[in-house]
């Protein structure tokens, strides 16, 4: 049970006196979570025995029933609607998709041909728990949190390391939550848990907005200068109740997170009025601080050294005040957690494995933009916090079910509206998948592992993450209104690195080993698999098979062309 | 008023020149290789035809923030003054700076707003303020002026680039971004090179197998996306699509291409010569065009810094007035000259100017604007506006005015309206032809 024990110091640190009830409660609530989980989850010995996250066999059968519930609500609202859904994907589509969303990165023709080739029923549950148990996963997973929480406005190395290391550990998602959000307290040693809040702490709008976005699926920037025009959920107060959380936020000159003593916001309505906000979180629930007696002396010798820590890098670490608003936030959202919390990361969740979000968009979670489905985000975060916040408990029962299944081709019928879910969207591959997959496309097939992977293949993979850094800072980062930019296809069709590196002339590479193949038709064919993950369909192979033909005098040539055309195409830049 | 943009998939009403280059430009490989036929348009018989046609906009960016004291809004003889004098201009009863004279002759085509108050003078937040028209706000990237005017004016699938910026110095370079339009109307950003990145074919393959591959290419490609129709992939391919016409544009950015006589006429400066191929591309229908001149951030030794910066500044934009005017561009092209803000009018201790954005000026010209014209008034020291205070969204709705754009059209994010310019802001009528 190491999961059960590294979840209690989570919800350990009992902060005031007025916090304590609170924290009792959560306290309180969290064991009855735990006794819940492990009698639902069935085969509770599973974490222990097996070594990896919770309940690889056990924590299935829970997810299991959940995808069978997703396939069930979705089903319904198709059949209410009218609409037929798509059909299954084949099996390699299925594996690269897989892949992608799991490894984040396309699959080697080698794991690809396993998976064709594996006659046994039941193989992609298999894929999907091997994936969820490989080095990669923890890489994925990392840049995906990265790209959730801070990547759109600075790249930071330490925050990456530890969101791997959390990645790795599976840190459940309310552990992280209290890491980020509470970094001198939860991680007082840890320069990168501290990033999220550190890069916005010179900008109070940005820690409210940023945090009740992208971390409680509400966009409360609208009521900030007047009480949302179309939301009557969102009101000034609620804004300024969230500001409030954070005023006190600042950074020492050694670059860490804290808090000061003292500090309320203010706001004017449009009426003019001034007004005092309180500790109020978005469901309405509020804190107030304690009073606290402090001597003149006492408040100027606390004063002095914040001041000392802002100005002096050598300063010893500032006094932490024993009432922390933002331990409070922590407190109140985990109170009711499948309102907010839970619900906003279960939707993007979703949304990054279906191409849309149950509400869309994803951060204007409220009364005037119901999701296309309620119950089953509600069920899908009311399972989030009985399996102990694990977000691979999610991403399994979504990945097995028909739901995520389907075909993305339409063949020639109208596109189903995207909110039926009756075919799989194409997504925009993130910079890290993308630029991942174009290295691994680009090797020789035979020199890149299987489904048995080295011992070494996370210092391997590793590698990979750091070779494709330099490319994933050049590619647009998937958004609602995703658009490939010019930039990105010059790049690509002229860029040195393409024609120097991934297209080398070299035997490492899939240029030089396609030269050993034996005929045109292999080497169309080991081409597609390389970097499409599938075999070329005829009407393909015949005009590739020609294009090649009439490079007979420049074969390496042609064969870079082939290559170049199928990394640059649609096809490959999405996932589907 | 609003501008009507022709629908892709109906045959245009009218043969604009970027139709015109683009379809050369794709249209066949033998001609995209040998583009250089600008003068021919000019000169044809189809110039006047086309000249109808479309609208651009040159911004010259003052980056770090010019002072309005030492160009369009001087003081002498005041406390905040400063050493320079001023000058009677071409138009009767406007006087500029000294520092500005071939500017003083050619203030007929130009108005000058010396009234902006701002309120944002840090460098990040003016520019941002100054360059989407509206403050920032925590979840919504506003797309920056370059994005909205490529939106409105450029064909989606151009194969001309429609939003350019240059810089000349890696001070105040700031990437400008098409935020929620799409990353379609993004910047092609030059900096060390005149030359946009990636814009010529590597000699590892020649140009025919260049454009047999993206032939290829474009085979594998539309197969997919016509079994997943999706505007995300649809968008791919129209990258992909707009390739070689970019490509075969590289030749804009060749200032070589242009008579020794034309290059003089610019002057040899970075920036010169960055506003002759931002002429070039405006020629050749590219709608905008931003050259950034830095660092006018004088905090220390103003008077100098504008001695100098403003020479360059004073020549190049006459010239390139001049050559618009010349070429009959002015009329459809809107020349903007302002920076993330201005200087203030007390002198600091280091003989500097620092940050101020609550009464400052700059300046349009050319395409929509009733040259000769002053909108403002600061006071006698230069320290408040007293007159037709303006704020950037003005300014904005201004500059589409001018265009024939409608300034209170709508973008839609969600179920929010966000008008182009900002809610409550209105053109200077005054100032608009």
């Amino acid at each position: 049970m190491n999961w059960l024990l590294k979840r209690l110091p989570a919800v350990r640190p009992a902060r005031s006196a007025l916090a304590g009830a609170a924290t009792l409660w959560v306290l309180g609530f969290c064991l009855s979570v735990l006794l819940t989980s492990r009698v639902a989850a069935g085969e509770p010995a599973t974490a222990t025995t097996s070594g990896v996250s919770p309940g690889a066999g056990g924590a299935s059968a829970a997810a299991q029933r959940l995808a069978g519930e997703i396939d069930a609500a979705i089903a319904a609202s198709q059949r209410a609607a009218g609409i037929e859904p798509g059909a299954v994907v084949e099996d390699a589509g299925f594996a690269r998709r897989v892949t992608l969303d799991l490894a984040g990165r396309i699959p080697t023709t080698a794991e690809l041909q396993a998976f064709l080739d594996d006659p046994a029923p039941g193989k992609r549950r298999r894929l999907i728990e091997r994936l969820l148990t490989t080095a990669d996963y923890a890489f994925h997973q990392r840049n995906q949190l990265d790209l959730l929480l801070l990547a759109r406005l600075r790249r930071d190395g330490a925050w990456r390391d530890y969101l791997l290391q959390a990645s790795r550990e599976r840190r459940p998602w309310d552990q992280l939550l209290r890491e980020i959000l509470l970094p001198e307290r939860e991680q007082p040693d840890e320069a990168g848990a501290a990033a999220f809040l550190r890069h916005r702490a010179k900008d109070l709008d940005a820690l409210t907005n940023d945090t009740s976005s992208l971390l409680f699926g509400i966009n409360i920037a609208c009521a900030k200068c007047h009480d949302h025009p179309l939301v009557v959920d969102w009101e000034q107060r609620h804004y300024f109740g969230m500001a409030s959380f954070f005023k006190r936020t600042y950074t020492t000159r050694g670059g860490s997170v804290a808090e000061r003593f003292e500090g309320d916001v203010r706001f004017t309505t449009i009426y003019g009025e001034e007004k005092d906000a309180s500790f109020m979180f978005l469901s309405g629930a509020r804190v107030e601080e304690p009073a606290v007696e402090r001597s003149d002396a006492e408040w100027k010798q606390v004063r002095q050294q914040i001041k000392e820590a802002e100005k002096n890098d050598q300063a010893d670490p500032p006094p932490l005040p024993a009432f922390s608003p933002r331990a409070q936030l922590v407190d109140l959202a985990l109170e009711d957690p499948r309102r907010y919390l839970a619900k906003n990361v279960a939707n993007r969740l979703w949304a990054r494995l279906l191409g849309r979000g149950l509400v869309d968009p994803l951060d204007q979670m409220h009364s005037e933009n119901p999701p296309s489905h309620p119950a089953l985000l509600e069920r899908l975060a009311e399972e989030l916090v009985a399996h102990d916040y694990q977000l691979s408990h999610l991403v399994r029962a979504i990945m097995i079910s028909d739901t995520y299944a389907r075909s993305s081709r339409l063949a020639d019928a109208e596109p189903p509206p995207p909110e039926a879910f009756a075919v799989a969207l194409p997504r925009p591959l993130t910079p890290h998948q993308l630029a991942l997959s174009l290295s691994l496309a680009t090797r020789d097939p035979a020199a890149l592992p299987g489904p048995a992977k080295p011992s070494d293949w996370e210092q391997q993979r590793a590698a990979w993450e750091q070779r494709a850094e330099g490319w994933a800072r050049r590619f647009e980062i998937p958004s609602p209104r995703f658009q490939v930019p010019v930039e990105e296809a010059m790049l690509l069709s002229n860029g040195t690195e393409m024609q120097q590196d991934l297209l080398a002339d070299r035997s490492d590479r899939l240029v030089g080993a396609l030269q050993k193949q034996p005929s045109v038709p292999e080497q169309i064919d080991r081409a597609f698999r390389a970097i499409l993950s599938r075999p070329a369909e005829p009407a393909e192979r015949e005009r590739l098979a020609a294009y090649l033909e009439a490079r007979r005098d420049r074969p390496v040539a042609g064969l870079r062309q082939m290559v170049w055309a199928l990394l640059t195409s649609a096809e490959f830049r999405f996932n589907h | 008023m609003h501008r009507q943009r022709t629908d892709l998939g109906s045959p245009p009403a009218t043969v604009s020149r970027r139709q015109l280059l683009g379809a050369a430009a794709v249209g066949s490989t033998v001609a995209a290789a040998d583009m250089n036929r600008l003068s021919l348009f000019s000169q044809s018989g189809l110039a006047g035809e086309i000249a109808r046609g479309d609208k651009s906009v040159i911004l010259l960016w003052l980056a770090g923030g010019a002072s309005q004291l030492e160009t369009w809004d001087p003081k002498p003889g005041r406390s905040t003054g400063g050493p320079f004098a001023k000058i009677q201009t071409s138009v009767p009863g406007i006087e500029i700076s000294e520092l500005l004279p071939k500017m003083s002759q050619r203030l007929n085509e130009t108005a000058i707003i010396r009234s902006l108050n701002t309120k944002i003078a840090d460098h990040g937040g003016g520019y941002a303020l100054m360059d989407t028209g509206r403050r920032s706000e925590p979840g919504v990237e506003f797309p920056h002026l370059g994005a909205i005017i490529a939106h409105e004016l450029a064909q989606r699938e151009s194969q001309v680039p429609d939003h350019i910026e240059m810089y000349t110095s890696t001070e105040g370079r700031r990437k400008g971004a098409a935020g929620f339009l799409g990353a379609r109307y993004n910047p092609m950003f030059l900096t060390d090179s005149m030359m946009p990145d990636n814009i010529q074919r590597l000699e590892a393959i020649s140009d025919a197998d260049h454009a047999d591959r993206a032939s290829l290419q474009q085979f594998l490609s539309q197969r997919f996306s016509r079994d997943v129709p999706h505007p995300a992939v649809d968008s791919h391919n129209a990258a992909y699509g707009r390739v070689r016409g970019l490509m075969a544009s590289d030749y804009l950015f060749d200032v070589d291409r242009e008579p020794q006589s034309m290059r003089d006429h610019y002057g040899p400066t970075q920036f010169g010569q960055q506003c002759l191929v931002a002429r070039r591309l405006v020629e050749a229908g590219v709608p905008f065009v931003k050259v950034a001149r830095a660092w006018w951030d004088s905090h220390g030794q103003n008077f100098e810094t504008h001695r100098e910066l403003c020479a360059d500044l004073d020549h190049v934009m006459a010239a390139l007035l001049d050559d618009l005017k010349q070429r009959g561009l002015l009329d459809k092209t809107l020349v903007v000259t302002m920076g993330e803000f201005g200087r203030t009018p007390k002198i600091n201790g280091s003989l500097g100017r620092d940050h101020f954005a609550s009464a400052w000026s700059c300046t349009l010209s050319g395409c929509g604007i009733r040259g000769g014209s002053v909108y403002g008034k600061t006071d006698e020291d230069g320290q408040t506006v007293i007159e037709g205070e303006t704020g950037a969204g003005d300014l904005f709705a201004t500059i589409f005015a001018a265009l024939g754009i409608d300034h209170t059209k709508e973008y839609m994010l969600g179920s929010r309206p966000i008008p182009i310019a900002d809610f409550d802001s209105f053109p200077i009528r005054e100032i608009l032809a």
